[in-house]
């Protein structure tokens, strides 16, 4: 569309599935192949000095993460929750997601890592793994799991972990900010998307409650034990390495920047639940919103957020992660992030427009 | 019951919806020359500004129109005959009705500068579709650009412009930036933000003459103070005025559809809202009140019993990064009154209070998000200018953490 001006037509290419997102897509893809199915990176990381590939790729993430990190402050200067927010997400993976790891493992200690908690990191439930640990990560993993989560979930929605926390939305909001607005915002997709996730944290929950059988059960049972081992291989293969590497960062160019998050990660899922029965909402303001939807074409879990604005409809979708550049973009200042005391999840206003002739598919405008 | 609409925009599909979901056995033709869908006008520019695609302009998945059983028909219509409850459209068919609405809008008002005539190419509007892609083809062989009119459209169009890399010379008749809504303590910050981009802004200037070259193409103008510019391209943005040519003589038209509280037109089954609709000699032409009127209107079609009046005015803006939220009477506000200013120190902005006999009756905010309910009901509430200015944080819409300090 580009044909002259500052945005220029690689950039733009770039960011709109143009021939560059292909060839990035690739590369990223490729990467991530290697990364999971070979030694290629085995070697490189010894010639720089790191212990094994995946301590390579933690230094690349990191480097990503705060390169992108510095290109979001500049680019959102003026809006201060998207500084803080950026700014702790960098400091985040520098010292939780990369240097105190590698710390711990030069004081011998285990090299955990305190950013991840279950289920979206299934090792820090698995007793097998979790109880050959000293006690404070123990506790660590069950305070981080059963309190953390549903609590700060409760007072400020998903967004405290999925968009202030979290390595993967860390890398979704700073690296593959290029690429939020390719989000598809279809009502197909949602279907899509409410079926997917639920059906991975299903999965989940079910390896976890194998896995602690398996590990009652003991040697007295060899047959558990190898189908929970079959099954926490498999797991891993689709789950972690290609739903959440390969798809969820591989094609940040061709789908954008959040299609692990939205469509598979089993702790989105949850604390998304979570988010629904708590504090956090997208206040609209009422009769403000004049439809551009610039906020849907930015929001990276593609929430048709101009849907409920124009519709003046306050609401708390599970899969917002509290990114809050709906707020950013909007001209007129109609939407902004809140944790109130009762804010009611929206009515099925949405579904209704889509699949029902009439059935008060329109709000009526409250009188002046 | 057949239901027609004449125009797709705002006002038109809010009445479409409004119908169908109260009568589910109606049809319901929406009839548009300019697009296939209703999209939002007011986010032209951030096509232009390609942030968004054409299609991301839709407010709703195309789905919808089936799914609610709106007709939805592609022409021009070029007459009205209310005895017979018939259209005549552009391809010279004819669509009769039991009940029509009339949502025709407005379309940019024509300058008539000495040799503007003569210009086949490089005059543009920044309203319609048709306006965007005509804006679009031009700017690649633009490098510069002359912009008149100092109100919102106009400083949309220049902020495209600017973004394409096109020098933009932006010319303004008023001696301040739209007296109509801004004081000029606050159109001093409006001009400082839109000079702040590059912009060329000449306040009290007009175009005296339009130049045009061989190929029929605009090459220059000359304007009021006898200067001479070169350019490739003139905006002229200087307002809109009522779609109701078409219409003949078929009704009652004053400048715009004369309808009256209930949004009927002068001949019977006939309604008219929005841009188009001229309610007690009053023209509302902005978005929110398109979408109110749209509704009411419909549900005057329906038989509700409906007595419009326009409830106190608010209205939003962005000038290039500076957002503006207004509530009541500011620079309209009657003599005597007393105010409260403030231009906050550092960011770009300020804040307006106007109260008169007591109660504050307007608010000017720029530079920081309002919530304009709240100011409503302080308004209504009759509250005092000490009342309102103490109360302001509360009023605040900013993003977490960006809360703007607006009192000294």
């Amino acid at each position: 569309m580009t044909k002259q001006g500052t945005a220029g037509w690689l950039l733009h290419d770039v960011k709109n599935r143009g021939i560059t997102a292909w060839i990035v897509a690739a590369l990223l893809t490729g990467f991530y192949i290697a990364l999971y199915f070979t030694e290629a990176f085995a070697r490189i990381a010894r010639a720089v000095g790191l212990s094994n590939k995946w301590d390579l790729y933690g230094a690349l993430y990191t480097i990503a993460v705060v390169a992108g990190g510095i290109h979001v402050i500049r680019k959102y200067a003026h809006n201060r929750y998207q500084v803080i927010r950026t700014v702790v997400v960098m400091i985040v993976q520098i010292t939780l997601g990369f240097s105190i790891p590698q710390l711990l493992k030069v004081l011998r200690q285990p090299e955990y890592y305190f950013s991840y908690l279950w289920p979206l990191k299934l090792d820090y439930f698995n007793p097998g793994y979790l109880f050959s640990l000293p006690l404070p990560y123990i506790l660590y993993s069950f305070a981080g799991s059963l309190l953390l989560v549903p609590i700060l979930g409760l007072f400020f929605g998903k967004r405290w972990y999925c968009s202030w926390i979290c390595g993967c939305g860390g890398l979704a909001n700073t690296f593959g900010e290029p690429w939020r607005h390719l989000s598809d915002k279809s009502t197909a997709a949602w279907r899509f998307e409410k079926v997917a996730i639920h059906s991975v944290l299903i999965v989940t929950l079910a390896l976890t409650g194998l896995l602690f059988a398996s590990y009652g059960a003991g040697k007295r049972y060899p047959e558990l034990q190898q189908a929970t081992i079959q099954f926490q291989t498999f797991y891993g293969l689709i789950v972690s390495s290609v739903l959440a590497g390969i798809v969820g960062v591989g094609l940040y160019p061709l789908g954008g920047t959040r299609v692990w998050c939205r469509f598979f990660c089993p702790m989105a899922a949850l604390l998304g639940l979570v988010q629904k029965a708590g504090r956090y909402r997208i206040a609209v303001k009422e009769n403000m919103c004049i439809s551009c939807g610039m906020c849907s074409k930015y929001c990276e879990m593609g929430i048709d957020v101009r849907a409920y604005a124009q519709a003046n409809e306050s609401f708390t979708r599970a899969s917002c992660v509290g990114c809050g550049l709906c707020a950013e973009v909007c001209p007129r200042g109609v939407l902004r992030l809140e944790n109130v005391r009762g804010a009611a999840p929206q009515t099925q206003m949405l579904v209704q427009i889509t699949n029902a002739p009439g059935g008060g598919a329109f709000p009526p405008a409250r009188p002046n | 019951m057949r239901y027609v609409i004449v125009g797709n925009g705002v006002a038109g599909i809010t009445a479409a919806f409004t119908l169908r979901a109260r009568d589910l056995r109606a049809e319901i033709t929406v009839v548009s020359g300019e697009s296939d869908y209703f999209f939002s006008r007011t986010a032209l520019m951030y096509a232009y500004l390609d942030r968004m695609t054409l299609r991301d302009l839709e407010p709703y998945e195309r789905e919808v129109y089936d799914v609610q059983r709106i007709t939805r028909r592609r022409a021009w219509v070029r007459s009205l005959d209310t005895a017979q409850h018939r259209l005549t459209l552009d391809d010279g068919s004819a669509l009769s009705y039991d009940r029509l609405l009339i949502a025709s809008g407005s379309s940019p008002r024509r300058a008539d500068w000495p040799g503007l005539a003569d210009a086949q190419q490089g005059v543009v509007t920044f309203v319609s579709l048709q306006d965007l892609a005509q804006c679009e083809a031009l700017t690649p062989s633009t490098r510069r650009a002359v912009v008149v009119g100092g109100g919102l459209i106009g400083v949309e169009l220049v902020e495209c412009l600017v973004h394409h890399g096109v020098e933009v010379e932006f010319l303004v008749r008023e001696p301040s930036y739209w007296p109509v809504a801004l004081k000029p303590d606050e159109a001093l910050l409006v001009e400082e933000e839109i000079r702040a981009h590059g912009v060329d802004l000449r306040m009290r200037e007009e175009v005296a003459r339009v130049k045009v070259d061989a190929a029929g193409r605009v090459a220059g103008i000359q304007s009021s103070t006898g200067r001479a510019t070169e350019c490739q391209m003139l905006g002229v943005c200087i307002g809109a005025q009522p779609n109701v040519a078409w219409l003949g003589g078929a009704l009652d038209v004053g400048r715009g559809v004369r309808v009256t509280s209930d949004f009927r037109a002068s001949a019977p089954d006939v309604w008219a809202a929005g841009d188009c609709a001229e309610i007690g000699r009053i023209l509302e032409q902005i978005w929110y009140s398109a979408k109110r009127q749209g509704e009411l209107a419909a549900r005057s079609m329906l038989g509700d019993d409906i007595d419009y009046r326009p409830p106190l005015f608010y209205n939003s803006a962005k000038f290039f990064e500076l957002e503006y939220t207004t509530v009541g009477e500011v620079a309209s506000a009657p003599s005597g009154s007393r105010e409260y200013f403030h231009r906050v120190p550092g960011p770009r902005a300020s804040v307006r209070v106007v109260e008169h006999e007591g109660a504050v009756v307007g608010f000017n905010m720029l530079g920081s998000r309002w919530n304009h309910r709240v100011l409503e009901q302080w308004v209504r509430e009759r509250r005092s200018l000490e009342a309102a200015v103490a109360d302001l944080p509360r009023a605040q819409f900013d993003v977490e953490f960006g809360r703007v300090r607006v009192t000294a």
